[in-house]
């Protein structure tokens, strides 16, 4: 059989497999509109919360009106204990309060530092963090305020008293995502899980589906000559990483050109950068793919296993929990699939500007991994190819 | 036939099947201890960032030492010049980067406010959402300590007065619900019950599935009868419930962590998750007749439902078309549930919709049984006609 020819029974092979077309461009596109669909609002806004105003001064009202000003924030109900807000949170009708405590405003004459209480249901962390960060924020301007009108009284010039309230001030710069939007933390980087699992499933359907233990073995092989039987295990693998390499390459350059553009998303690497680290994830992932297939005795499996594999890699990829507080033996068995070197790479690179030659670390990880699941895949095929072949 | 017979033939089938017994009692136990493990310390400790210090004084050593005695952070990187900073900080090896600008003691001595600029990764959101809460708070208390200082050198004020000055208003802050705001509680009760919902619909898949392994679509449908083959369903249904109970049991029993609510409402829930879980999935199989192609639906169906579920990020912030699609998944339901039982011990009135929702799932196995009744009816027809069919591909 020719180069040529093999390049044909692969190509019909994949495009003939219908769960694999499924997967792989049902799944991938679906996927590019379904995923980010929960985040496109960005940043949770506009949070209800209640007031316990027991001060009742001119001052607790503005404060009221300050933290109403936020967009963090929206004050929605007014009560007068702990216990009635308690109530509104546990039937959803707000998720935090703020409680102006009674004397407040005297207090604060008397220079006796009076608190202020924030609460925020910790049931939901986001929620939470908006609510709280919306009440912070009202109330030092506030705190701020208050130091420049005392040093005013103390007779120091307002220009030089509204500069002053602070000893040292601290300037954070949200860096790589100012805006602090959720779609654009967790798109770039499940984007290329999803790339990774589809990819997992269709290298491992075309494999099993050839080298499985089937009763069906004459359907198939009339009408497709089992040429991953006679070709060798070399060349079969050599075609079938080109071909699915190729189709994922269009996939990827769909993901991170059209979409990410269409959801405004940072593309900061040039295209010469990302093919440097891609073109070792497709490998790796074509060849790991073929693994299981190989492993597996039924084709249905690999999806099952690809599926279950999902939620642990993007927990353990290091975008979501630092990887420092991740024991080290889940750490380094994360390291083994190729999503974990290819998130935090493609992070690296087209969302924070990092420099492909500073990726060399991470370039050798997935070059590695080619090369473990490359041979691996080899010797498997080379003994699935015997056995069957003494079948027939 | 009995119950107590369809468990005896259904457990000899799964004791036969490794990849059943793996999917039913060991892929469980080590999935929930990955995610247990990956979340296990709670609360984020000792994250690095690394510091430009041009001033080199007491007072900016003081406030690099006041960073790094933070729990959260961990200044272990000092660096010479913004630009090797920075590349430390695109690369991700340190989480932000604070400069300490030249004249920092002599402009504080003088009143003149110097500024400080703290570059942190937003990239990482959860992580760099850590970061500028810890840096803000290390720096305010460093820099109320200052103040204290100073109002009690310029004036005779007592000490708590001289606080008073620098801090004119103090704030307590509650995270209700979840006190030391750990992220176990938070993201481990939420992932388990999404990979929960996984393997109930996978390994639903692979049971319904066992028929055609032996014995052709055809010979399968005609067979079996519906009612039947639903009955044999029961013992798995047993099995999942006891998977949920034993997870809920290990986070609010073993790990301790507070549960104000019913057990009796939950763990009915259960029921009523795995359950509806089980009809989707008989559904999708029924549509396609074929155990890959059912099993990369499921997968398509299931996978991305944590996204959904409005645990991370607020189900009322999502656009209404993606709450279509939560509305849709039986597990974002029964985490609404969980939530209010566990968090809030919101009385059985307010569960009742979830309830109700869970249960309406249920009537897709009556769409399942029509879809069966036609093929089955189709079958009967074509046997009749004469000649042997092909395998039917409708799907």
């Amino acid at each position: 059989m020719t180069w040529k020819q093999l390049l044909i029974r692969e190509f019909n092979a994949v495009f003939s497999n219908i769960p694999l077309l499924v997967t792989v461009f049902g799944g991938v596109i679906i996927y590019s509109f379904l995923y980010p669909l929960p985040y496109t609002n960005q940043i949770p806004k506009a949070q209800s919360i209640a007031v316990i105003n027991l001060d009742g001064s001119q001052l607790s009202r503005a404060i009221e009106r300050m933290a109403n000003n936020t967009p963090q924030i929206n004050i929605t109900k007014k009560v007068f204990t702990i216990d009635q807000a308690k109530t509104l949170l546990t039937s959803g009708k707000i998720t935090g309060f703020l409680m102006i405590p009674k004397h407040f405003y005297r207090d604060l004459l008397l220079e006796k530092s009076p608190p202020l209480i924030f609460a925020g249901d910790a049931s939901y962390f986001l929620v939470y963090g908006t609510v709280i960060e919306g009440l912070v924020r009202s109330t030092s301007t506030l705190a701020a305020q208050v130091k420049v009108s005392r040093m005013v009284m103390k007779g120091e010039n307002v220009a030089l008293a509204s500069s002053q309230y602070t000893a040292i001030e601290l300037n954070l710069k949200p860096t790589f995502n100012a805006s602090l939007g959720y779609l654009n933390y967790i798109v770039p980087a499940v984007f290329v899980l999803i790339l990774h699992q589809t990819l997992l499933i269709a290298s491992g359907l075309l494999t099993s589906g050839q080298f499985e233990n089937h009763r069906k073995a004459d359907l198939i092989s009339s009408h497709n000559d089992s040429y991953w039987l006679v070709n060798s295990v070399g060349r079969i693998l050599f075609v079938r990483s080109l071909l699915l390499s190729l189709i994922y390459l269009v996939l990827f350059m769909f993901y991170f050109g059209y979409s990410f553009q269409s959801y405004g998303i940072n593309r900061l690497a040039s295209i010469s950068d990302l093919m440097t680290l891609v073109i070792p994830f497709l490998l790796s992932v074509v060849f790991l793919g073929t693994v299981i297939g190989l492993l597996i005795p039924r084709k249905e499996l690999v999806t099952v296993v690809v599926l279950l594999s999902s939620l642990p890699l993007v927990f353990s990829a290091g975008f979501i929990w630092p990887t420092s507080n991740i024991p080290t033996i889940l750490n380094v068995i994360a390291q083994l699939s190729p999503s974990t070197p290819a998130i935090s790479g493609f992070l690296r690179l087209n969302q924070m500007g990092d420099t492909i030659d500073n990726l060399i670390q991470l370039r050798v990880q997935l070059w590695s991994l080619v090369l473990l699941y490359g041979m691996t895949s080899y010797v498997l095929m080379q003994k699935k190819q015997r056995e069957h072949s003494a079948v027939y | 036939m009995n119950f107590l017979q369809t468990f005896k033939t259904e457990w000899q089938l799964i004791s036969h099947d490794a990849w059943l017994k793996v999917l039913l009692f060991v892929m469980p136990i080590i999935l929930g201890f990955i995610i247990w493990g990956l979340f296990h310390v709670g609360i984020a400790r000792d994250l690095p960032i690394g510091v430009v210090d041009h001033d080199n004084s007491s007072i900016s050593r003081a406030l690099i030492r006041s960073y790094d005695a933070s729990p959260t952070l961990q200044v272990n990187h000092h660096y010479i010049d913004e630009q090797s900073g920075s590349k430390a900080l695109r690369e991700g090896s340190i989480y932000a980067l604070v400069i300490l600008p030249d004249g920092l003691a002599k402009n504080t001595i003088l009143g003149k406010v110097p500024k400080i600029t703290a570059f942190y990764n937003s990239q990482y959101i959860l992580i760099g959402k850590l970061v500028n809460s810890s840096l803000l708070s290390a720096h305010g208390t460093y820099v109320a300590q200052l103040e204290t200082l100073k109002y009690l050198t310029i004036s005779n004020e007592r000490v708590e007065q001289a606080i008073g000055q620098a801090l004119p208003i103090s704030s307590q802050i509650t995270p209700l619900f979840n006190s030391n705001t750990h992220y176990g509680q938070f993201l481990v009760t939420a992932v388990i019950p999404a990979m929960w919902q996984i393997i109930i619909m996978v390994t639903t898949v692979l049971v319904w599935s066992k028929g055609l392994r032996d014995a052709s679509e055809n010979t399968w449908l005609s067979s079996i009868s519906y009612r039947h083959q639903l009955i044999k369903l029961l013992p798995y249904a047993l099995i999942f419930w006891l998977q949920g109970i034993v997870y809920l049991s290990v986070f609010y029993g073993a790990l301790n962590w507070p549960m104000h609510g019913s057990w009796l409402v939950l763990v009915a829930a259960q029921l009523f998750l795995v359950l509806a879980c089980m009809s989707v999935t008989t559904l999708i199989f029924f549509i396609t007749l074929d155990a890959t192609r059912a099993m990369s639906l499921v997968a398509g169906f299931s996978a991305p439902a944590f996204a959904f579920m409005g645990v991370t990020f607020p189900t009322t912030d999502m656009p209404i078309l993606a709450q279509i699609w939560r509305a849709l998944l039986p597990i974002s339901h029964y985490i609404n549930l969980q939530i209010k039982q566990v968090n809030y011990d919101s009385p059985i009135q307010s569960t009742v919709t979830d309830f109700i929702s869970l249960l309406l799932f249920l009537s897709l196995l009556y769409v399942a049984k029509l879809i069966f009744l036609k093929r089955k009816k189709r079958l009967g027809s074509i046997n009749k006609d004469g000649p042997a069919m092909q395998r039917g591909d409708n799907s």
